[in-house]
């Protein structure tokens, strides 16, 4: 269960100060998948970045599973972060210096998890690159690297996941694949999902959509 | 519009790079054109200096008189050229005061009215005038000789005409074997010195006009070819030079080494940071590329970004070397012991600058190249932005410069030849060594989990096998700045330790003391509170056979006698000192064979010799080798037992040849001894009262000209210093700015890091890991490498010997080191702890 209250955000300073959230306020339930949609500029990465702990907030509360994230310190944020969320992008962000393998490997390792490398490989059989586990991210196609993404964001089991325009950097057909296969998953773990779209197509396939419009929610 | 978007804008959007590139090359330039000024200057002063060494353009000598054929072929080979010519007989003999009978051995000079046609004398006291007698101070301050006092010279007497405080062509040195006097050539003939059997020189002295010194090494060879006789010997203004300037000699090959390789640093420097820059601005590259800008004018526009930096700092240095060299010239001028002209040569100045430009621009050749050859339109719709590979013979003509470079900086083929080679060796080891050590660590790492014992280890593990050639270049940046600047710091190291001299400095050189004289002497010196110390035998003797072959008689080849050659020829036909000592003095060393037995042993075992290290390098000679010696007539053979270094700045008695004790204590000697250096006064009165007590004994005054030694070694310890330390300061820079780079390609995968749950801590600490093996690794190849660059260049340019200064490797290294993780720690402090938001797409 998340809750969001009061949530303000602005950038720069004096006459160049914009006030990208005006204060939103939102709650999304556990397994919910939510579709954040606006135009550019609207506030939906910002909110995002909000949300998954990567910016912090001028004000207001953000609450997931009872704990106020924006109360938590560099570190405990970090911890919290690698042990309740997962996050995918648009430009995949894989490591470049890691296989596909590695990649996923990498959040299960860094956490400890017993059977990382058998749940590493069983992710990727998943996400069809089980052939592909040992090549880097320079020698995978665009879906293939976004499909590595989508194992690594949800190889320790989050209970959250935050996808930030997860097609945007796909064709439309690969796009679609991709997308299923995520929102598959997604269903099958029961995991929340908070998704940052321009694709009205892909928005339809969360069970709620919220409109953002000059810094707050329509 | 592109003139504005390649300097103006650029110029305000990335302040920090354009200052690193200025500070780069402005160093780098500076380090080089300053150093050049000096060094030509110095050349110009030598060159000045080496003419009054020798009084003329050419001498032709011999320790005979010429043949009447080998005067007409002379004659004939100068026959078809404006010149001018002298003679000059110098001889060996003793000198006596009327009166008292005084007695000392002197240099005697006959000349003719014309000499010398460069440089002179300058009179302390007397007047010039047509046929002098001229005696120098040394003779006059001994015997309290005034002008008019008569002096018996052979069966001549003279009166005394002028006292000589500077004599020019004793150069540097300061003194010759004996006091010199000077007198009219025709009375040196008079007094019936020179009859036959006496061994003196007999040089032809000649002035040509406008003969450059390539010329002149041309009418050598003519004259050689004249001339067979091995005994004649042709003097060049450079010959003297060579023998008389060592040191200085020292000091401008390091100057210029120094320079170059501040240079190459820089262009290291230069090559990285554009490399970055490009890849950092390749996406407004391809997008000017998309709107419709060819890939020609967008290399064209990089170049003359580059231009105008370069233009920069041409100003800047011009403004700055030229003041700056005219403010240190006098005291650069006493430093060196040479009046240096503060005139700048603006011409020699700038001349450099073209082709340190065009130098300079052949480092971007592989950039811009890599730059033709990336597909723009592909790039803006791939993920991730890559610039087209360069490939290794892009670097070519760079190499190619380099070369050429290094060979004129140097003024040596073999030197250019030296450092260029030793420096692609070391980028093809380096490169063989990076790429070997990934390959065997990614096979390693291929079935590990990331648990290394730590992720952050195990990322930085895969991070230094897996960066492709962006570590490869980074590695090879790295150990190329750490070799030079192990090597600047080891020739350094070795430099210095040439200019350090003995503490035990001496005052007076004794020599011609004979055997019987000995006890006598030593107990007279003893009463007068005085002790002599480094007494030593000396045997006049020439080597005739070494291995049962005649020595010496090797035929020349005319057409290729390089100078060094000239030196041996001289050496194989002259007659040298040997001593007889069974332990080492203070300023040797056995660097390869064994010392001699302390019993006699096999009475069978020939005698043992022990060889100065150059001299047998010059003669061929080497350990095992049977030498036969012509000792006064009689026949000695010996076997060569170790090769020694001597420290002759020591100013000890020192020789080539030593003898194993126990075989040629019967020869007839003469023994040599020092007086150390105490009061003046005490020394003038110690040798007046040795002179009336033993008047065939013979001094050298060495205080005075150590002391302007030590001065000078002094002043050139601090000049090296300061090259060094420049030098120093563009690796630094250099390796500042990779390291700063360094963070800046990580900027989006600290980010990710962050995102995936990685805490500041564990971020830092894979960066140190992995900068840290990157740094360790890249440090200590360069260091070593750089030590035996030095002991390669030591060697075979400055013939210096080899050896370890671990201080000079071990501290800077680790200091180095730290500095640049350091520099990693400070440059990612921000990018650690800023927020990992800008993965995200609207940011």
């Amino acid at each position: 269960m998340m809750k969001v209250s009061a949530l303000k955000k602005s950038y720069g300073q004096g006459s160049s100060r914009v006030d990208v959230l005006k204060g939103v306020d939102l709650e999304i339930r556990e397994g919910e998948t939510l579709a954040l949609v606006g135009k550019s500029g609207s506030g939906k990465s910002t909110l995002l970045s909000l949300l998954a702990g990567l910016d912090s907030p001028d004000s207001g509360t953000i609450q997931i599973g009872g704990q106020n994230i924006t109360t938590l310190d560099e570190r405990a944020l970090t911890q919290f972060r690698a042990t309740h969320m997962g996050i995918i992008f648009q430009q995949f962000h894989l490591v470049s210096t890691l296989t596909a393998y590695e990649n996923v490997l990498l959040p299960l390792e860094l956490l400890k998890k017993p059977d990382a490398r058998d749940t590493a490989l069983k992710l990727l059989s998943d996400v069809g690159l089980k052939d592909r586990a040992h090549h880097l991210p320079s020698q995978l196609s665009g879906g293939e690297s976004q499909r590595v993404a989508i194992a690594r964001a949800l190889a320790t089991r989050p209970g959250i996941l935050f996808a930030d325009e997860p097609s945007g950097n796909l064709d439309e057909e690969t796009g679609e694949k991709v997308m299923d296969l995520l929102f598959q998953m997604v269903k099958e773990t029961g995991t929340t999902m908070v998704l940052v779209t321009h694709d009205p197509d892909l928005a339809k396939k969360c069970a709620r959509t919220i409109h953002l419009e000059h810094g707050g929610l329509l | 519009m592109i003139l504005d978007f390649f300097l103006r804008k650029e110029l305000r959007k990335f302040p920090f790079f354009f200052l690193l590139l200025f500070v780069t090359l402005f160093l780098g330039t500076l380090g080089l054109t300053g150093i050049s000024l000096v060094s030509n200057q110095v050349r110009d002063r030598l060159r000045d200096n080496a003419n009054e060494l020798l009084t003329s353009d050419i001498a032709v000598s011999a320790r005979r008189e010429f043949t009447p054929s080998e005067l007409a072929g002379l004659a004939e080979v100068f026959s078809g050229m404006a010149h001018r010519r002298y003679k000059v007989v110098d001889i060996y003999s003793m000198v006596t005061t009327l009166g008292d009978d005084k007695a000392r051995l002197v240099e005697i000079r006959g000349t003719e009215e014309t000499y010398p046609y460069y440089g002179g004398l300058t009179l302390r006291a007397g007047t010039r005038k047509p046929a002098p007698f001229y005696i120098s101070k040394d003779l006059a301050d001994l015997w309290e000789v005034r002008v008019g006092d008569r002096l018996r010279v052979g069966e001549l007497t003279f009166a005394v005409d002028g006292i000589v405080e500077v004599d020019t062509s004793l150069g540097i040195r300061g003194f010759s074997l004996a006091p010199r006097v000077y007198l009219p050539l025709e009375k040196l003939v008079q007094s019936g010195l020179l009859k036959p059997g006496a061994t003196g020189s007999y040089a032809h002295h000649f002035r040509l006009e406008g003969l450059s010194s390539g010329k002149l090494e041309d009418l050598k060879k003519e004259i050689y070819a004249a001339l067979p006789d091995p005994g004649i010997k042709i003097v060049l203004p450079e010959d003297t030079s060579e023998q008389t300037g060592r040191v200085i000699d020292l000091i401008s090959n390091y100057m210029s080494l120094s320079g170059l390789i501040g240079l190459l640093l820089s262009l290291v420097g230069v090559f990285y940071l554009y490399q970055s820059h490009l890849i950092a601005r390749l996406k407004d590259l391809c997008l000017l590329n998309l709107h419709g800008l060819p890939k020609s004018r967008i290399v064209l526009g990089v170049v003359t970004q580059f231009s105008l930096v370069f233009l920069l700092v041409l100003v800047l240095e011009v403004l700055l070397v030229v003041p700056g060299y005219r403010y240190f010239a006098p005291s650069l001028s006493k430093t060196l012991g040479l009046e240096l002209s503060s005139d700048v040569r603006f011409s020699s100045f700038l001349l450099d600058y073209p082709y340190l430009y065009v130098l300079s621009l052949s480092v971007l050749i592989p950039l811009l190249l890599g730059l033709m050859r990336t597909s723009m339109g592909l790039q803006l719709k791939a993920s991730k932005l890559s610039m087209g590979r360069f490939r290794y013979f892009d670097f070519f003509p760079f190499a190619l410069l380099l070369w050429l470079f290094s060979c004129y900086l140097a003024n040596s083929f073999k030197t250019g030849n030296i450092f260029f080679a030793s420096l692609a060796l070391i980028f093809l080891l380096s490169t063989l060594l990076v790429l070997g050590a990934q390959w065997v660590l990614s096979k390693l790492l291929r079935s590990k989990g990331l648990l290394l014992p730590t992720v952050e280890y195990g990322i930085a593990l895969r991070g230094l096998t897996r960066s492709g050639h962006k570590l490869t270049l980074s590695f090879l940046s790295l150990a190329l700045s750490a070799t030079l600047i192990s090597l600047i710091l080891q020739l350094d190291t070795k430099i210095l330790g040439e200019f350090v001299l003995d503490h035990r400095k001496p005052a007076l050189f004794i020599f011609d003391i004979q055997e019987e004289q000995i006890e006598e002497l030593l107990s007279f010196t003893k009463g007068q509170g005085q002790e002599l110390e480094g007494v030593t035998p000396m045997i006049r003797g020439r080597l005739e056979k070494v291995n049962g072959e005649k020595f010496g008689g090797r035929k020349r080849d005319f057409d290729f006698r390089s100078r060094e050659e000239d030196e041996d020829a001289t050496a194989r036909n002259s007659g040298l000192n040997l001593t007889y000592r069974g332990s080492l003095s203070p300023a040797e060393k056995i660097v390869d064979g064994e010392p001699f037995p302390e019993a006699p042993g096999d009475p069978e075992r020939l005698p043992g010799i022990s060889l100065e290290k150059r001299w047998a390098q010059r003669m061929d000679l080497s350990i095992g080798d049977k030498l036969t010696f012509d000792i006064q007539g009689v026949e000695f053979e010996g076997q060569v037992r170790n090769i020694r270094e001597v420290k002759w700045t020591s100013f000890y008695p020192n020789f080539f040849v030593s003898i194993e004790p126990g075989f040629i204590e019967a020869a007839p000697k003469t023994y040599l001894a020092v007086l150390p250096a105490g009061a003046r006064g005490e020394k003038l009165r110690f040798q007046k009262s040795v002179v009336e007590k033993f008047p065939n004994i013979s001094f050298i005054d060495v205080e005075e000209l150590i002391t302007k030694l030590s001065d000078l070694f002094t002043k050139s310890q601090k000049a090296i210093g300061v090259i060094s330390w420049m030098s120093l300061l563009v690796g630094l820079v250099i390796l500042y700015g990779l390291s700063h780079d360094q963070v800046y390609r990580r900027y989006y995968d600290l980010a990710l890091m962050k995102s995936l749950g990685f805490s500041e801590g564990k971020l830092r600490a894979n960066l140190l890991y992995e900068f840290g093996t990157l740094f360790l690794s890249a440090l200590c190849l360069g260091f070593f490498l750089g030590w035996l660059l030095a002991q390669v260049i030591g060697k075979e340019v400055f013939k210096l010997p080899f050896g370890v200064d671990w201080s000079r490797i071990l501290l800077p290294g680790m200091g180095l080191i730290i500095l640049c993780l350091a520099t990693i720690l400070l440059s990612s402090w921000r990018a650690v702890r800023a927020k990992p938001k800008e993965l995200l797409s609207d940011t």
